[in-house]
């Protein structure tokens, strides 16, 4: 297995562990799941779980009923992104085809609002417009779209940063423009 | 660039559909001035808004002495795009109508092409921060100055004064309600970039 390329998703970037609410969700297979340690205080005691229209049922339910009902915030557990992960709000977001099914269906076992970000990464969508449609906060979107790229769901489009004063990049959003009528 | 007009189904082994690279311009303005007008006469998605928690440190103007007490405030910003083209796509994102969370404006601004500062003429107060914000960050910025039903309180000339904007830098009337004028400003600033592009040293 070759390393994987700058733009992985299973590569989220120094220091980023899975956390531990991914683990059975993550992609494997080409992209190996980064474990991660366990955090120092437990997770919240599970809420009910609510049923879920197309929600897979399955053995292995109790992990994921413990993350069901969780609200973002407490995913994310009060972190922050910070300027270092690079994901600004127009960063593009698109799915690793690896973590849909045939019918763009993400994975059952993953929480309710990551599978809602996957589902919609089926064509590239920028942070912003993923926070917006979603109705989640801009900051909670970015620290879950990066914990989804670090399980190898998403591809977040980091290195595509135009350079603003380039003079071919301006010429070429007034041509665009001009064509507005 | 060959994947950029073909989108592959999800299921397609190894294909991903190919991002745009995106671009953004800042509309920037009080609040009430027409910016989510102004965005939504030329976006081709109806405007849609993204809220972020700030954290505000509840100071304000009547008690400087005390920092005590910090609260958490949702602002909102409602944005729009544009295609420019198959590989590149233009982003705008409107600022909060609150002034006092100019803190937050690095985010929005970080790598845009410029902004645009839309004045409504008769509360010219609201945008002396917006102005002087773009200034020393060095972002190529246009005054536009949103003329309600043709007619201006003010002319561009006094508008220019009263908000002590350099020379170079364009004040403009638009419509916010009109595709065409609001295209026009973007021209504008983008013009502006252009310049400013060119004069920098390579």
């Amino acid at each position: 297995m070759t390393a994987p390329p700058p733009d992985d998703p299973g590569r989220g970037g120094p220091g980023r562990r899975l956390p531990p609410y991914l683990r059975l969700g993550a992609v494997t297979g080409a992209y190996p799941a980064v474990p991660g340690p366990e955090p120092p205080g437990a997770a919240p005691a599970p809420a009910a779980p609510a049923p879920e229209a197309g929600a897979a049922a399955s053995g292995d339910a109790a992990p994921v009923a413990a993350v069901h009902g969780l609200r973002p915030f407490v995913l994310t557990r009060g972190r922050v992104a910070d300027d270092a992960c690079g994901i600004r709000m127009e960063t593009q977001v698109t799915v690793n085809p690896a973590a849909i099914d045939d019918q763009g269906r993400p994975d059952a076992t993953l929480p309710t609002e990551l599978r809602a970000i996957v589902a919609l990464c089926r064509q590239p969508l920028s942070v912003a417009e993923i926070s917006a449609r979603l109705r989640l906060h801009l900051g909670v979107t970015r620290v879950l779209v990066g914990d989804l790229q670090t399980s190898g769901h998403l591809a977040v489009h980091t290195q595509d940063v135009p350079n603003p004063r380039s003079v071919d990049l301006i010429l070429r959003v007034i041509n665009g423009l001009r064509t507005i009528s | 660039m060959s994947d950029a007009d073909h989108t592959p189904s999800p299921g397609q082994t190894g294909r991903r559909p190919m991002p745009p690279v995106p671009v953004k311009i800042v509309i920037a303005g009080g609040f009430g001035v027409g910016k989510t007008t102004a965005v939504g006469a030329i976006s081709e998605i109806e405007p849609l808004t993204t809220e972020a928690e700030m954290t505000d440190a509840a100071i304000g103007i009547d008690d400087p002495g005390s920092r005590t007490d910090k609260t958490t405030t949702t602002v909102a910003m409602d944005f729009g795009c544009i295609t420019i083209d198959s590989t590149l796509k233009l982003y705008l994102f409107g600022t909060p109508g609150q002034s006092r969370f100019g803190f937050m404006w690095d985010d929005l601004s970080r790598g845009a092409l410029g902004a645009v500062v839309i004045v409504d003429s008769s509360r010219l107060d609201d945008c002396f921060a917006a102005v002087d914000y773009f200034e020393r960050a060095d972002l190529p910025f246009v005054v536009a100055v949103n003329a309600f039903h043709g007619r201006l309180s003010h002319d561009l000339d006094e508008v220019r004064w009263a908000l002590a904007v350099r020379d170079g830098v364009p004040v403009l009337s638009f419509d916010a309600r009109d595709r065409i004028s609001v295209r026009d400003t973007l021209l504008a600033l983008l013009d502006r970039a252009l310049e400013q592009a060119i004069a920098a040293p390579s």
